[in-house]
């Protein structure tokens, strides 16, 4: 699997630096003092985590460029709602956003993001074949044209204790229905030594945060076979929502299930309050994007370092026959990427904080923008960050996963640095990644709809068929809002399939 | 306070209990009851805040653990969050700590000012508008917003063509329509301002600041501020002079003095116990506004509830330690401007004025 | 008006502060009427227009597409129906005898209103809107919650407003009552009982739900010990419920404490003394005495915190995120989230639905409850 990926990388590399000779040996632009005097604004959520390595990236770009980068934060829930409103207002006092890549097709649909596909073409320091496929091809890249560079790669993953493992005679699960034993046969268990019984299992589930995240990481294995650009949303024939099926039942059924092994309010948890939990060492397994790797490694907010595991997200034997809506056994041909029988299909939750410019910025802003994010992504520099916990950078290339050198370096085990990059390579490397919904109205679809009712049907308001019948009609009536046509072509575009 | 002895009251042992010794004084009974709810309510109202204090000195191990309650015993202090705000990232607390007191200082004396003259106005001067005026008013604003934001008329031209026709029409319309309002409805009027949420305001108050390029400024704050205060200035101090015997006023009226004087020299300084909580309660509201300041601002201008939020960082959790400073650190000038209010109103004669 | 007393200024030709001082009515009052002219009136028409579009981005700005009252039939019988109103099943019996007895009792408010004679067309329109609505409530109640069906957004913030308030005018009157007493310390009571107004909204809600972990709060012992540990009341709607309104009058007694006591504070302490002298007992003082001369505030201020509990949006959107489900969602987070996905349109509409609700309930308020609290205090 692995290698045959890789081989498809270095081809893409090869023909890479071909263009790159026959367009014109561009020099960095940064290397000369030519941006004397422009003023670079930035928008995105407080720091240190995302904001505070931009700052003192943006200080060594001042250095070499002259160019002056000006971070701007508002808290993260506003992010989006002030960009938009900057932009689409013609206020234009910003030039650069960094978010996740999913709210970007929004405001590319209304105009508002400059094309960097230009920039990426004649750049030779981005190194396009380093970054793993699903980041270079889905999510920097709208309608076929880069227009965001990834700074942060998130997809989720699953974490186990180790020792709690042990102990119990135990494998990480490979599938949905192992993870509930696992979770089953630790629950109870006092895992941190303080004389108290800890969970079994820690998700997210609150809402309004980020539990629908969770969902779709279960749901996606179940739904997604035949590689990333199957897509597990809609049909992408006529825009028919994929949810009112087995697949989706089964995931909705599982999130409600693991509460059982988890915390009691856990209704009430987000991520930060996993995290916290598993950090504490009271939870045997959880689900969560990069960030728990090197947050677990810090000894002052941790106490499970060195306890830790990661595995790719598990997947599941049984996948969903578009046709009947039932699930069926996997075969070779129903599911050409399953490995040992399991079909995984590793969701990119949120898809990463990346950057995107303003369109409507002097020409002279834009061109020392990109340079400036082209800088941030560089290997030189993004290989640095990723391993330093704080920044919030997860990994997105490929020679950040391959080396742990860098990784034991910053305070990692040899054997967690081996668990954990490995997971990120599973992940990275699968050809069936599945990616998180990113067309016009995306937040309406997953954080007003999808939300509400999973969160109805975990406080049993409404049972599973009638959430999943009210996902439905809940899209369908988005859809015909936004215009059936229009969003089946930014379906198809955001997957990458052309006619 | 004299004390003058009450009437003979029988010496059984109940009555003791119940009834004050001294007018002025409260009965035995009467006073453990009192303190018993007085400090009940303390504990009420300070263990939310002592939690916050000892937060803010927990190391995150401290907080996600499990319960801690006593520093130096169950856990030791740690200053990094603290640190993390005031020594490494002093420059970026600072600043909006600054914008946040000039908007909030500025906000609330214009506040008061212009609301309560209007209160005063409403409690002592008859206002009787026409009817048929306001609805020539609003029809006329509802036809300028259609014309800016539908047909894109400069904003200038539409205002000056309105208020022409404004004024004429309303001559010519106020011979035939003899329909008034009274201050009551005009009170409620401005009441009911606050109504609606500020989520559905805030895209068309953006623009109109936009427009007059104002954003990002103290001046769109503090303009913001007042206005949306100002009901509640107007309602508060309305009662409050409502309430203050009208024969002083009378007096000077007689006297020759002036409107002008009245209100600033006797009405205000015999309001002085109201004037104090709404000057305060105007300066928190306006100290802690965050859905205004978060659109209108961006770089220059950003205030202190910004932070704040800022410290739920989303997907990566909640910096309960940071935030917890940030916390305190708003509440320290409030408490300040409380304890000054505070010796302002005792300090003053309060109802001494009306008896002389 | 403010048109036909200037020229009377004019043609006596006098000095200026003569001319301010005869026009002095104006200059007192036209500032506040501008500046809400122009900041709110706008803002309030424009709003209105978005409720009756759908806005999409497009190139160089938003695309507004007039749909008339699709928004409005979307919340009221479409799809957001049972989030708005709720889920409606057959009323039980429970629900027709309620919604009978308040229906029999408004025909009698209006009998009775009636029967005294000399009715005045618009009130008696106005009783006719406030009968209707609070009948329309009822049976929305009976629909829902009675019947053991949840209610939606529209039902929750009337249980923050009526429970919340209610408990909180009851609260910060006893503490204004208590605080006016000639106590000890009574400058460190009112600092610190009016500690909680000062902290920023958003900081109250995380310090609540500090508070209120039970994994790591500090009262998970105590829940522990309750034999509770297992209890989540973030799965209960009625506990999240009740703990965000624990939450909201934590923040908002201490308004009411405030001005309730400077209200007090300003009752003339000689008609007190005299009443004690004659021997009136304290409640019948309170009663007769002191509660006349601060009911006119006292109506004010829960006015105002009635319209501001009906936004009440920081506490649970921070806390429950309006979960369990929606049980805790008010009307103003649920314009929120729709504001924040972005739905302009329908953030737009469910704003003036609440618009329509509180200015219907305020109106009453106002003209039965303070203007009659005004009226006995003339006389």
């Amino acid at each position: 699997m692995k290698f045959k990926c890789l081989n498809m990388a270095t081809a893409v590399a090869t023909t890479a630096i071909l263009g790159m000779a026959a367009s014109n040996g561009i020099v960095p632009a940064y290397a000369q003092q030519e941006y004397e005097g422009v003023e670079i604004n930035l928008l995105t959520r407080p720091g240190p985590v995302i904001a505070g390595r931009l700052e003192e990236r943006g200080k060594e770009f001042t250095e070499m460029t002259g160019a002056v980068v000006n971070v701007t934060t508002v808290p993260f829930a506003d992010v989006f709602q002030k960009l938009l409103t900057d932009w689409a207002t013609g206020t234009n006092s910003i030039d650069v956003g960094v978010f996740a890549s999913g709210w970007a097709i929004e405001l590319q649909q209304g105009g508002l993001l400059a094309n960097l596909q230009e920039f990426v073409d004649n750049d030779p320091e981005i190194a396009l074949d380093d970054i793993a496929p699903y980041f270079r091809e889905f999510n920097q890249k709208i309608d076929g044209d880069t227009y965001l560079l990834t700074i942060d790669g998130d997809f989720q993953m699953l974490y186990y204790r180790t020792d709690v493992l042990e102990e119990l005679g135990l494998e990480p699960p490979q599938t949905w229905e192992e993870y509930l034993e696992v979770a089953e046969a630790a629950n109870g268990k006092d895992m941190n030594g303080d004389g108290e019984a800890d969970y079994g299992s820690c998700i997210f589930k609150k809402r309004n945060a980020q539990s629908f995240y969770a969902v779709m990481s279960v749901a996606a294995p179940y739904s997604q076979t035949q590689g990333t650009g199957q897509g597990f949303f809609f049909d992408t024939e006529d825009m028919t929502p994929l949810v009112n099926n087995e697949a989706w039942k089964a995931a909705f059924e599982f999130y409600k299930n693991s509460g059982e092994f988890g915390p009691p309010n856990e209704l009430n948890h987000d991520i930060g309050d996993t995290r916290a939990l598993m950090l504490s060492g009271r939870c045997a397994l959880m689900l969560d994007w990069g960030d728990i790797g090197p947050l677990s490694i810090d000894e002052e907010n941790s106490i499970v370092k060195d306890l830790v595991g990661a595995s790719i997200l598990p997947g599941s034997t049984q996948v969903l026959d578009r046709e009947s809506g039932e699930l069926v056994d996997c075969t070779a041909e129903i599911c050409p990427n399953a490995i040992d029988g399991i079909n995984h299909a590793p969701f990119a939750a949120f898809g990463g904080w990346s950057g995107a410019i303003n369109a409507n910025s002097d020409p002279e802003v834009i061109e020392a923008a990109y340079d400036f994010l082209s800088y941030m992504n560089e290997p030189a520099q993004s290989n640095v960050d990723v391993t330093i916990g704080w920044t919030g950078y997860n990994p997105y290339r490929i020679s950040q996963f391959e080396n742990t050198d860098t990784w034991v370096e910053a305070g990692f085990s040899p054997e967690f640095a081996e668990s954990y990059l490995g997971a990120i390579g599973d992940s990275l490397n699968s050809p069936n990644m599945a990616s998180d919904l990113r067309i016009p109205g995306t937040q309406n679809y997953e954080a007003l709809v999808l939300d509400r009712e999973l969160a109805r049907y975990l406080a049993g308001e409404v049972d599973v068929d009638q959430a999943l019948a009210n996902i439905e009609e809940g899209w369908e009536e988005i859809t015909e809002d936004f215009g059936r046509e229009e969003q089946l072509e930014s379906y198809k575009a955001s997957l990458g399939i052309t006619n | 306070m004299s004390s003058i002895p009450l009437e003979p009251s029988g010496t059984t042992g109940l009555r003791r209990w119940t009834e004050p010794a001294r007018i002025g004084e409260m009965s035995p009974l009467g006073s453990i009851l009192t303190y018993t709810i007085l400090i009940f309510w303390s504990l009420f109202v300070l263990f939310p805040l002592y939690w916050i204090v000892i937060t803010s000195f927990k190391l995150p191990l401290d907080v996600n653990a499990g319960p801690v309650y006593l520093p130096f015993v169950d856990f030791t202090p740690n200053l990094h969050a603290w640190r993390d705000l005031l020594v490494t990232g002093l420059g970026e607390t600072s600043k909006p700590y600054f914008n946040s007191i000039i908007v909030a200082l500025f906000s609330t004396v214009f506040c008061v000012l212009i609301g309560s003259m209007a209160a005063y106005a409403l409690a002592r001067i008859e206002y009787r508008p026409k009817f048929a005026t306001i609805i020539l008013f609003v029809l006329s604003l509802i036809a300028v917003s259609v014309a800016i934001g539908v047909y894109g008329v400069d904003w200038r031209i539409a205002a000056a063509i309105a208020v022409a026709l404004l004024v004429l029409l309303s001559r010519a319309l106020s011979n035939h329509f003899q329909r008034r309002v009274g201050n009551g409805d005009i009170l409620f009027w401005m009441i009911s301002q606050r109504i609606l949420p500020p989520v559905v305001v805030i895209i068309p108050i953006y623009m109109m600041f936009q427009q007059v390029r104002l954003l990002d400024t103290y001046a769109a704050l503090i303009l913001c501020y007042t206005v949306v205060n100002l009901p509640i200035v107007v309602w508060l101090m309305h009662d409050f002079f409502r309430s203050i015997p009208i024969d002083l006023e009378e007096s000077a009226a007689l006297d020759g003095a002036s409107r002008f004087f009245i209100f600033f020299d006797i009405v205000l300084p015999l309001a002085k116990v109201g004037l104090a909580a709404v000057t305060l309660l105007v300066m928190i509201l306006s100290w802690n506004e965050y859905i205004l300041a978060l659109f209108l601002t961006t770089t220059n201008a950003q205030t202190m509830p910004i932070l704040v939020a800022g410290m739920n960082a989303g997907e990566r959790g909640i910096l309960w330690w940071t935030m917890c400073v940030v916390i305190l650190i708003m509440i320290l000038p409030v408490v300040l401007m409380a304890l000054i209010l505070q010796r302002f109103i005792a300090r003053g004669v309060l109802l001494g004025a009306v008896k002389g | 008006m403010a048109v036909s007393t200037i020229p009377a200024s004019r043609t006596r030709g006098a000095g200026i502060s003569e001319w301010f001082d005869r026009t002095s009515r104006h200059w007192f009052i036209w500032p506040a009427v501008i500046m809400i002219l122009v900041f709110s009136l706008f803002p309030l028409i424009a709003s209105l227009i978005l409720a009756m579009s759908r806005i999409r981005l497009r190139a160089g700005g938003f695309n507004v597409r007039f749909v008339g009252f699709d928004n409005f039939e979307k919340q009221l019988f479409g799809s957001e129906q049972f989030h708005f109103l709720g889920t409606f099943s057959s009323i039980s019996t429970l629900g027709w005898f309620v919604t009978i007895v308040i229906g029999l009792l408004l025909l009698y408010w209006i009998y009775a209103h009636l029967r005294r004679g000399n009715v005045w067309l618009p009130g008696m329109i106005g009783r006719l809107i406030t009968a209707a609505m609070i009948f329309g409530l009822t049976l929305l109640f009976a629909a829902t919650l009675l019947s053991g069906e949840q209610f939606g957004t529209l039902g929750v913030t009337l249980f923050y407003v009526g429970f919340g308030c209610g408990i909180q005018f009851v609260i910060g009157l006893g503490l204004a009552v208590v605080c006016a007493q000639p106590i000890r310390g009574r400058t460190f009571f009112r600092v610190v009982f009016f500690l909680p107004l000062m902290i920023t909204p958003i900081g109250i809600g995380y310090a609540f739900r500090m508070l209120a972990d039970t994994t790591k709060g500090p009262f998970s012992p105590v829940w522990q010990w309750f034999g509770l540990g297992d209890f989540a009341w973030a799965a209960d709607p009625w506990a999240a419920r009740i703990f965000i309104i624990i939450a909201d009058s934590w923040q908002w007694i201490p308004f009411i404490f405030v001005i309730l006591l400077a209200a007090l504070e300003n009752v003339p302490r000689d008609s007190v003394e005299a009443a004690h002298v004659d021997g009136a007992s304290g409640w019948l003082i309170f009663r007769e005495v002191t509660w006349p001369q601060i009911a006119p505030v006292a109506a004010t201020v829960m006015l105002i915190r009635v319209i501001e509990a009906f936004k009440l949006v920081d506490l649970p959107n921070i806390m429950t995120s309006g979960g369990p489900g929606i049980a805790t969602e008010s009307m103003t987070l649920q314009a929120f989230f729709a504001w924040r996905a972005p739905d302009f349109g329908q953030s737009a509409a469910i704003a003036y639905l609440l618009l329509f609700v509180t200015v219907v309930l305020c109106v009453s308020f106002f003209n039965l409850v303070v203007m009659k609290r005004r009226a006995a205090e003339a006389i």
